[in-house]
């Protein structure tokens, strides 16, 4: 039974990150050996090339820019707007809170495709087509956070917050110094899951931008590949496979190291989503 | 909306004083909320549904064609196809993600070191699917892809992963597979906590085998939890776009051409009133996906 259990685990695990693995590694082979020999490894082989090429040819440094911005500026009003909504939902009755709650958990059924032809037609009216705003403002909402929020600030006793209202403490006031110190776990969970949702979001930026400058580098990356579909690769296209590895390695890298340093809050984030969905 | 009212009610003494005031308060903290789900959530869905009654192209003025897009949709054998594909693509994904994820999450409930495992099996999931989409390339290429490597190591003939139409359904479903069963784990690792441990114990005493126990205690008390999982996966699958879009392009043949795929073509053709008009079917046909699973797997709890 035992054995079995870990020896099942382990393999489950090295399936996980095998695909991982082989990208990173790869990425440091020079092309051909990619192609003969794809599970060689041989170290006096490793070289930098594919990197170097790579970032002659791809406008990385702009993708990483164009995301970073995004992430951030999305990311802030996520982390802001979700407990300030759920605060409101957790910790006060008001008319039309009902009516309000339950969008939220519609919002949460709603194919994201659905909003991608009217949103786009609304970016067009409003002159946004291809700009920052079209890629931080309608995403920064997230039912999802919203709803989790709730169910970590309900936690929070009243008489926490009646006890500092009794002290003379406006609303805003309670909110910034006890709720927002209170939830920090929840919070630096919300913030895990919402960093990797929008550094790897593809979707909306892939419809709302076209030009280079603001290009996201999923985006980018994606862009790489149909040059390679398309067969525009002349004559020189092992090369561009070691570029395409390289490439993703790059990408790969800040979310890992974002996911290794706080996984723990990832998978806790993850199971709230199960055990109050 | 159980939780809801019980909050509402239990708490209901407090807010009475609190009440008397004009509440504006709340009305402030929700305001960021309302305001960006009404400008690009509500109002997007509304003009969608409404130009999916018109014929637009994406200039000029609306002009009313009635039901055109839809009879034209439900006639259409491109749309039944990416249905039909989508189709495929959850029978390949959905059934082997539970019994998978079932399986794992059993055997890492009890298993030590289960951080180090939990984060093995997640990290497929964070990873950016688009930089693993170009790795899908690499590795499943008929000519020099190191699965057929493999494969032809084992003395087996080289498939045409991305070629084949059957071939590229099972390359993009094994990519969906590899990125989300991780996280259908976790979710039935935190299901499958809440089950307290002297159930299991009980079983044993009355001498329930480890097979017997899965099926009478595992799974009927994390039904809840599975059907999250049967949803989230079918919500996955309906919506599938950066997968097949980056590593098949929807081909060959338009064998990957999944549902988002082809609402997609109908922005890059400028369809825009037939796109919107696809964008309400999809979700029709995702909603009652949803619901019908909850409803099966909640006719089996309760029996």
């Amino acid at each position: 039974m035992k054995p079995g259990r870990y020896g099942l685990l382990t393999l489950a695990g090295l399936i996980s990150l095998a695909p991982l693995l082989w990208m990173a590694v790869s990425s440091l082979k020079p092309g051909a050996d990619i192609i003969s020999s794809p599970f060689s490894f041989d170290p006096s082989h490793l070289t930098l090339t594919n990197f170097r090429t790579m970032l002659d040819t791809i406008p990385i440094g702009t993708g990483f820019r164009n995301t970073a911005i995004v992430v951030l500026l999305k990311g802030a009003l996520t982390m802001l707007f979700c407990p300030m909504a759920g605060f409101a939902f957790a910790k006060y009755t008001f008319p039309g809170k009902r009516v309000l709650f339950a969008t939220v958990l519609t919002t949460l059924m709603l194919p994201t495709l659905v909003l991608l032809i009217p949103l786009l037609l609304e970016m067009s009216q409003l002159g946004w087509v291809s700009t920052f705003q079209a890629l931080i403002l309608p995403g920064a909402i997230d039912a999802f956070g919203v709803f989790w929020m709730r169910q970590v600030i309900l936690a929070i006793p009243d008489e926490l917050l009646d006890a500092a209202r009794v002290d003379g403490a406006g609303e805003l006031r309670i909110f910034t110094s006890i709720v927002l110190p209170v939830i920090r776990p929840g919070l630096a969970a919300l913030g895990v899951l919402t960093f990797i949702n929008i550094y790897n979001d593809f979707v909306w930026p892939v419809v709302a931008v076209n030009d280079e400058q603001h290009q996201t580098l999923q985006v980018m990356l994606s862009a790489l590949a149909q040059n390679i579909r398309s067969g525009q690769l002349g004559a020189d296209w092992t090369s561009v496979w070691g570029q395409l590895l390289a490439a993703s390695t790059v990408a790969a890298i800040p979310v890992l190291i974002v996911f290794v340093v706080l996984q723990r809050h990832l998978i806790k984030g993850v199971m709230a989503g199960s055990l109050k969905g | 909306m159980a939780t809801l009212t019980e909050a509402t009610t239990t708490r209901r003494a407090a807010h009475r004083v609190r009440r008397r005031r004009i509440p504006v308060a709340p009305y402030l903290f929700v305001a960021p909320f309302v305001l960006v789900f009404a400008a690009f959530s509500a109002y997007p869905i509304f003009f969608a549904l409404q130009l999916s009654f018109t014929n637009w192209h994406g200039a000029g003025a609306l002009k009313i064609v009635g039901l055109a897009n839809y009879r034209y949709l439900l006639t259409s054998p491109d749309f039944w196809q990416s249905m039909a594909t989508s189709g495929v693509l959850w029978l390949l994904v959905v059934p082997a993600q539970v019994l998978l994820a079932l399986t794992i999450a059993v055997a890492l409930r009890k298993a030590r070191f289960r951080g180090v495992f939990s984060a093995a099996l997640i990290a497929p999931f964070v990873t950016p699917l688009v930089a693993m989409a170009q790795v899908w390339i690499i590795l499943f290429d008929k000519d020099f892809g190191a699965v057929n490597h493999g494969l032809s190591a084992l003395g087996l003939p080289a498939i045409g992963w991305l070629t084949t139409a059957a071939g590229a359904k099972v390359t993009v479903a094994l990519l969906v597979l590899w990125r989300t069963t991780g996280y259908a784990v976790i979710l039935l690792l935190a299901g499958l906590s809440t089950i307290p441990s002297d159930v299991y114990e009980a079983a044993t005493i009355d001498g329930a085998g480890a097979w017997h126990q899965f099926w009478s205690i595992t799974v009927p008390l994390v039904t809840r939890t599975l059907s999250f999982v049967v949803v989230i996966g079918t919500l996955t699958v309906f919506q599938l776009f950066a997968e097949p879009y980056v590593v098949t392009g929807g081909g060959p043949f338009n064998a990957t051409r999944t549902a988002g795929l082809y609402l997609y073509k109908h922005i890059t053709n400028s369809d825009l009133g037939l796109g919107a008009a696809n964008s309400m079917l999809l979700v029709l046909m995702v909603l009652a996906l949803s619901l019908a699973s909850i409803r099966l797997l909640r006719s089996r709890e309760d029996s």
